[in-house]
């Protein structure tokens, strides 16, 4: 029976008996995604220097067989297995980039059921399994419709502003589908939503002149604790849902040394873009009050800004990533991303951002994943991919 | 330097990357009609052998069919280190298990030469279970000049060796007993060996009618024996090096780096003796001593190492009735 005589409920039920069978497969195989996490892996990759890693995933695109594999100008590689009719693609992504230098030793360890390294979940993992796709499906037996337009983004992370991803959209003109953004954790997320968020990085400086005897006088960390204090003093609204972060603080060289600079890096996010404006403004005349006041120099500067965006929770693709998530017994977590999904959404694509697996110590040198789950969850993501390639997910 | 050892340099001294092409390697294997073991001896290596079994046999069995056979053969490890390389799907054998009939001795050399009776290859490759940043290039870097080079019969790794620290790695430092004892020993008795950039280095690759016809000593002079044996018999022209860039390794300490010499010094004067370069030996004692000193006490701690050899695998009734 074709999908022509299938309604869509019994392609998807068909689908869906298959999950065992596959998780089963994907264990089998494990070697074809494992080792490229390992390979993938050791190579450092920071923001805005993820080259070598990048080279080594288009070296593989090439090995398994993509067509048209290729570095754009921003440094993304990309492939494409064909599909047999190629009318449209479905786009699967991983970001290269990783929180961690070159300084850190990025030699990972593989126990029988774990792997530890620094990156290893966020995010050689996730890019693994985009680059062992084609084999994967080659030995599964699976042949799609769709091209599969498989993408290794750059510049994801931090004040990258998802550069790579949003060009690679942006100047990569093919029909879409939908979109799957691939984390290596947590096992369960669902984003189908992208929120809106500012990065800002607050720049302290003491003047050459600065009066010491002043009253109210002291170095940059003083300064800048009593600065977080009275940002804190900002409201944060609970309707929309609103979050600031403070993720990076940065002053001082000793013990007894007044520093003269410092630097404060925030995140706010909220499902409500005119906060994002209201709570940027607040910050910025809070800077500009203090540098009055004290006669520092105080500067807010935004790094990366991006608006809310998303898909309805009732969009079918939503609704069939939550069917299979369930059947191969992952439990959704609904969380709004703040990540490559955006680019997506925004380029005008339905999208999803899916976790492989779990992870413990997360953007620490002993990042762990474990490799039980890693079955299931790579087995939700090549089933959704089907699923799209059947227009199982569209309105 | 002499033109021979230069032309020696020249033409026998490889870099990984003019092997890339895994694909053709294998063409040219198949072609020769050759198979190939790779080796791996272990004892208490549960930390490494994962990612050692994972990555090389993904990559050169499964995605590149280099290697056809690949083992893991086992001192008697306490640890997981068995469990682990079973489960990433390498073959496992106890050196124990192995000709049993000629009783079991512990040490690496004993896992090696039984490998030699256990494995099918024609060429066999010897990996150390330690290395933190294990690659393909391990394996394809050391048997491409033998799939290549019919009068080439034995390859050695050689690298950068950064030592592992807990405070992170350090560069260089590494072959200590290369640059302190075995580099001044091939100058006085070896010259030409001299070339041999890594003499130590733990990752070979040889061919199975020389292995098989030489003694394993079962400890620390494993390496250096192969060195002076095959010397002896095929001269320079049977070597060739491959640089495999960087290999990151375990730091040892002194203390066991004078054990590892006291037993690789058994070896050589064993050698220059049987080689006719010494007329006579004196029995040499067997036990190593060294200083330990506590609270303004010297202590003399002595720790028995004997050289033991296997001898060549040939002259084994149980390998010549495998080989019938």
């Amino acid at each position: 029976m074709t999908i022509e005589t299938m309604t869509k409920d019994a392609a998807l039920e068909s689908l869906l008996k298959e999950i065992p069978s596959l998780i089963e497969s994907l264990r089998e195989n494990r070697e074809t995604y494992l080792t490229d996490a390992v390979l993938l892996g050791e190579i450092p990759s920071p923001t805005f220097r993820e080259k070598d890693r990048v080279r080594l995933a288009l070296d593989r695109f090439r090995e398994n067989g993509l067509e048209d594999p290729d570095i754009d100008e921003f440094g993304n590689a990309s492939g494409i297995l064909p599909g047999s009719e190629g009318s449209s693609s479905i786009l699967v992504m991983a970001h290269a980039d990783s929180v961690f230098g070159p300084d850190v030793r990025h030699v990972l360890n593989v126990g029988s059921d774990y792997i530890t390294g620094p990156g290893i979940a966020d995010n050689a993992i996730g890019m693994a399994a985009i680059v062992g796709l084609p084999k994967l499906l080659n030995k599964l037996g699976i042949r799609l419709k769709d091209d599969l337009l498989l993408l290794i983004n750059t510049k994801s992370l931090g004040v990258a502003n998802l550069e790579g991803s949003r060009g690679f959209l942006e100047t990569k003109q093919r029909p879409i589908r939908a979109g799957i953004c691939v984390e290596g954790a947590e096992q369960g997320r669902l984003s189908y939503s992208g929120l809106g968020a500012l990065r800002g990085q607050i720049n302290l400086n003491l003047p050459g002149n600065y009066d010491w005897n002043r009253f109210g006088a002291a170095g940059a960390i003083s300064h800048l604790t009593r600065l977080v204090g009275q940002i804190m003093e900002i409201p944060v609204p609970k309707e929309p849902k609103t979050k600031m972060v403070f993720g990076e603080i940065h002053s001082g060289s000793s013990f007894n040394t007044s520093p003269r600079s410092g630097r404060l890096r925030f995140e706010i996010s909220s499902e409500g873009d005119d906060v994002v404006d209201e709570m940027e403004t607040q910050v910025n005349e809070l800077c500009e009050q203090y540098s009055m006041e004290t006669g520092l120099l105080v500067q807010m500067e935004v790094v990366a800004k991006r608006k809310n965006c998303g898909i309805p929770f009732t969009h079918p693709l939503v609704k069939t990533t939550r069917t299979i998530m369930s059947e191969a017994g992952i439990t959704p977590a609904v969380d709004p991303s703040t990540g490559d999904l955006n680019s997506i959404i925004l380029a005008g694509h339905p999208g999803v951002t899916l976790g492989l697996t779990s992870a413990e110590n997360l953007r620490e040198a002993n990042e762990t994943i474990k490799l039980e789950p890693l079955y299931s969850g790579m087995a939700q993501l090549i089933t959704l991919i089907r699923a799209i390639d059947l227009g199982l997910c569209e309105l | 330097m002499t033109g021979n050892n230069q032309k020696w340099l020249d033409n026998n001294t490889f870099h990984h990357g003019e092997f890339w092409d895994i694909l053709k390697l294998v063409e040219e294997k198949e072609k020769k009609g050759l198979k190939i073991s790779l080796c791996i001896p272990t004892l208490n290596e549960e930390k490494t052998i994962g990612k050692e079994v994972l990555i090389l046999r993904s990559e050169l069995m499964e995605r590149y069919p280099l290697v056809d056979e690949f083992a893991v053969i086992d001192s008697g490890s306490t640890d997981k280190t068995l469990e682990v390389a079973s489960n990433f799907g390498a073959d496992v054998y106890l050196a124990s298990d192995i000709l049993p009939e000629v009783g079991d001795k512990r040490g690496k050399g004993e896992n090696l030469w039984k490998a030699i009776h256990q494995l099918k290859g024609d060429i066999i490759c010897y990996v150390d279970a330690d290395i933190s940043n294990i690659h393909p290039r391990f394996v394809y870097g050391l048997v491409a000049p033998l799939i290549r080079r019919d009068e080439v019969h034995y390859v050695k790794a050689f690298y950068d060796r950064p030592l592992n620290y807990s405070s992170g790695l350090r560069a260089s430092g590494g072959g200590r007993v290369t640059e302190i004892l075995i580099r001044p020993l091939f100058s006085l008795f070896y010259p030409e060996l001299t070339n041999v950039v890594q003499p130590l280095s733990g990752e070979y690759a040889a061919r199975r009618e020389v292995l098989e016809m030489i003694p394993f000593p079962i400890g620390y002079g494993v390496e250096t024996s192969h060195l002076l044996d095959l010397y002896e018999k095929y001269g320079l022209e049977a070597f060739a090096q491959t640089d495999l860039d960087r290999r990151v390794h375990r730091n040892q300490t002194t203390n066991a780096l004078g054990k590892m010499s006291f037993g690789i010094l058994q070896t050589f004067f064993n050698r220059l003796h049987a080689q006719g370069k010494i007329d006579q030996m004196p029995d040499m004692e067997t036990f190593y001593r060294r200083f330990e000193v506590e609270d303004n006490v010297y202590n003399q701690i002595a720790q028995e190492v004997v050289e033991e050899e296997r001898p060549p695998m040939i002259e084994i009734e149980g390998y010549r009735n495998r080989n019938n």
